[in-house]
């Protein structure tokens, strides 16, 4: 063969790549694995590897796995428990996909910055949170916008409170606490709290608001902060070593997540420890299945471990994509 | 500039200069290269080491209190910087929370660590606010990255060790430079002082000395040239030598008839002559000494005239043994006179490309010496092919030329016989003027004698 005659068919080559690349990258936008509605899911949004890790929580095994396109950092699951929307804070839109078929079913021009989403007022309406133009954005879910509320600046979490109407929604940046009226979709009220707070739960009685956060600066925060629901006066810190950023209350108990220590808190109503486990590596979501167990994913161990609630033994551990970020739950229709 | 490569050795120790600075120099920065890459991968092996050594300490789970006093208390003790960081905001944990801190360690090296690998640092850090060469030792518990030994080192101590590695060089090289420059300046000095004597040599030559001599015993290149120098210097003088022999024999040899024809001529003048006959005699030796000088002049001139590059033979084809019986006839009426027998044996088949006048004077002169030395007995002339062509090989039964004389007779004005008279009439340069006939023929002529038996004169030809 010539030197010219390689050159020729490595040109060739490099012409079939680019063209397979653009066929496949085509292709691809059209279907992942479908999964079937008779599974109890719980997806893991794998921020370092792109993917999305279905397991099906009663097997405790993988159902599936959606190696994506784009960088989605969180996800929600309808109310009709197969459309699964993703989002991502570097992406213009949020984007639907149909777990039953594995297809794009739509795509919300959002804007860049969404960070949380969550299925709220009576799971008919979407909020979606928007860091980069600090507000929480409503949708129904047919994808029509409804609202845009403003926050204080670096919007995070959110929390709903159903009774009183209100979304609570934490300042990552700015140290307060803003209430949106969910009927009019107006911020209310505000309410000062600690810096860099991440992670909210709204006791099942509604009173209480406990709080987390990865703290301010070269301080790394090991307290939960609780504040009153109704007026956000505070009223202790309950001390949860390191980095508290993610709770569950199951019937009597507050599940605290500690990413900074690995460590999973279970403790009463007061703040008082009643048990703990040093779980995953990094771990930042936390989640409780129908079946009654908790879910840790460790972001930095790549997993999703299984912990009984009563007595906090770890049952499972799963290896997952890596980088899980979030973990989204869907119950079996059928 | 000119006037500093005017001369050779000064363009030799210039380039002997600047070889050597170029070297020191390319050697310096080379060796620079060399020794900060050594000495900065030594470092690096041995922060390294010492991290980790320091992370054996670990044993898994929260980083301890005494943990890290144990550090501390290393730091105080150790050259480098060392510290123990848990902090996991330090440590990039919160990271995909977007979180506005510089962190001590990025995304990719957090992974790394993650990994169970080393991260290695070189260059500026915006948290020393330096320059530095660091090792990150990942302190796992598992998948947890609990915490890390941050070891390192400003990159200002180990410049101002390659700094002294510099200055030492600097002196170092200086001092090789002075030696270099001195030894080259006097290598250069010995070099070129030959051709300082070759040329002092060359000025007295040109002057008319030409008994120098170079004594240079060197056996290179200089030494040959000043051995082909002293072989120049010897062959002018020979040949300056030759020419004043020369001309003291054409003045010796024309002194003599001269001589003869101004003292007959004076006497003839003066009539101091008295008699008929013997102002007839007179007459007779004038005419006699005059015609000596004309073949003299006139052989004079062929020889001048042979030895110039511009003589031409005018070749043809010639049957040499006819040629040969031509030329014989003329001396018939001699050999009767002086009772001389003539022997021939010619091959008429020779035929060589010759000049016809040319050869015909070749053996005239041969014949003309063969006679004039032979008293009694006879010549014989032959004529035969020969390996390389023909040979003519003409002898006598004359006197015979001496051993050491055999070589020198082809010589202009030689003879053998120094105190001759002028009876025998000849010019000198017959066989001087046949050989260089013979040679521009491409031949060759020899001859061989002994002494009272007779002289053999062969003439070598090519043939057609």
């Amino acid at each position: 063969m010539t030197k010219g005659n390689r050159k020729m068919s490595v040109f060739k080559a490099f012409l079939y790549s680019i063209s397979l690349i653009v066929f496949l990258a085509s292709c691809s936008n059209h279907t992942y694995e479908p999964i079937s509605s008779d599974i109890s899911l719980a997806a893991t949004v794998n921020m370092k590897s792109m993917s999305v890790t279905f397991i099906d929580v009663e097997k405790r095994e993988i159902a599936a796995e959606w190696q994506l396109e784009k960088p989605y950092t969180g996800g929600i699951v309808f109310p009709d428990g197969d459309t699964f929307l993703l989002y991502g804070k570097e992406m213009e839109t949020a984007d639907l996909f149909s777990l039953q078929t594995g297809e794009k079913k739509a795509s919300w021009d959002t804007g860049k910055g969404i960070v949380n989403a969550k299925v709220i007022n009576d799971q008919k309406e979407i909020a979606l949170v928007n860091q980069n133009n600090s507000s929480v954005i409503f949708y129904d879910l047919d994808g029509e916008k409804l609202a845009e509320a403003q926050t204080e600046s670096s919007p995070l979490s959110i929390v709903e409170s159903e009774e009183e109407g209100v979304l609570f929604v934490l300042s990552f940046k700015n140290q307060t606490l803003s209430k949106v009226n969910l009927k009019t979709k107006k911020t209310i009220g505000d309410y000062p709290i600690h810096g860099a707070a991440s992670g909210a739960l709204l006791l099942e009685d509604g009173t209480q608001l406990w709080l987390g956060g990865h703290g301010e600066g070269a301080t790394i925060e090991k307290d939960i902060h609780v504040y009153n629901a109704s007026d956000g006066e505070f009223i202790k810190k309950i001390p949860a070593p390191v980095m508290p950023i993610n709770f569950l209350q199951y019937q009597q108990s507050i599940f605290v997540l500690s990413h900074g220590s690995n460590q999973l808190y279970k403790m009463d109503l007061d703040g008082n420890i009643m048990g703990t486990v040093k779980v995953g590596a990094n771990p930042f979501e936390l989640a409780l299945t129908s079946d009654h167990t908790l879910l840790v994913a460790g972001y930095d161990s790549n997993d999703l471990s299984f912990i009984n609630p009563e007595n906090l033994e770890e049952e499972d551990k799963i290896e997952v994509g890596n980088g899980p970020f979030k973990i989204v739950l869907r119950e079996k229709t059928e | 500039m000119k006037h500093l490569t005017n001369t050779l050795a000064k363009k030799l120790w210039l380039t002997v200069t600047a070889a050597i600075l170029i070297t020191i120099l390319y050697s310096y920065f080379l060796s620079y290269l060399f020794y900060e890459k050594l000495y900065v991968e030594d470092i690096e092996e041995s922060l390294f080491e010492e991290g980790m050594a320091l992370a054996e300490d670990y044993e898994g789970g929260p980083l301890t209190t005494e943990l890290k006093e144990q550090v501390e208390w290393y730091n105080t003790k150790s050259d480098s910087e060392i510290f123990i960081v848990s902090n996991p905001r330090e440590l990039s944990a919160c990271l995909p929370f977007d979180i506005d801190y510089e962190t001590l360690i990025g995304e990719a090296e957090r992974e790394e660590l993650l990994q169970g690998n080393a991260v290695f640092k070189e260059g500026f850090e915006e948290r020393f606010d330096r320059n530095i060469m660091g090792v990150i030792i990942p302190l796992l518990d598992q998948d947890r990255l609990e915490g890390i030994i941050y070891i390192y080192l400003p990159l200002a101590k180990i410049t101002e060790i390659t700094q002294d590695f510099a200055y030492l060089w600097m002196i170092a090289s200086f001092l090789f430079l002075i030696v270099a420059l001195g030894t080259g300046a006097w290598l250069v000095k010995r070099l070129t002082k030959p051709l300082l004597d070759m040329k002092q040599a060359a000025d007295s030559v040109s002057k008319g000395d030409y008994g120098v001599h170079l004594n240079i015993q060197s056996k290179d290149e200089i030494g040959e040239l000043a051995f082909a120098f002293n072989h120049m210097a010897d062959s002018i003088r020979r040949e300056d030598e030759r020419k004043r022999e020369f001309l003291a024999n054409v003045s010796h040899e024309l002194r003599t008839p001269i001589s003869y024809v101004k003292g007959y001529s004076d006497a003839l003048m003066t009539n101091m002559v008295t008699s008929e006959e013997d102002r007839i005699r007179y007459l007779h030796l004038i005419h006699r000494e005059s015609g000596r000088m004309e073949r003299l002049v006139g052989d004079l001139l062929d020889l001048s005239k042979l030895e110039t590059d511009e003589y031409r033979l005018e070749k043809m084809p010639l049957p040499l043994a006819q040629l040969i019986e031509d030329a014989l006839q003329k001396y018939g009426s001699t050999l009767k006179e002086k009772k001389l027998s003539l022997m021939k044996n010619l091959d008429p088949d020779i035929i060589i490309n010759g000049d016809e006048g040319r050869i015909e004077q070749v053996i005239q002169n041969i014949m003309d010496n063969a006679i004039r030395y032979t008293k009694e007995g006879g010549i014989s002339i032959s004529l035969y092919a020969a390996k390389n062509g023909c040979c003519i090989e003409v002898t006598d039964t004359g006197l015979g030329i001496p051993q050491e004389d055999l070589e020198k007779v082809k010589q202009r004005f030689y003879r053998v016989n120094k105190a001759r008279t002028r009876s025998d009439g000849g010019t000198g340069l017959g066989l001087a003027i046949a050989e260089k006939l013979v040679q521009l023929h491409g031949g060759e002529l020899l001859i061989s004698s002994k002494v009272n038996e007779g002289t053999t004169v062969k003439v070598l030809l090519p043939v057609i």
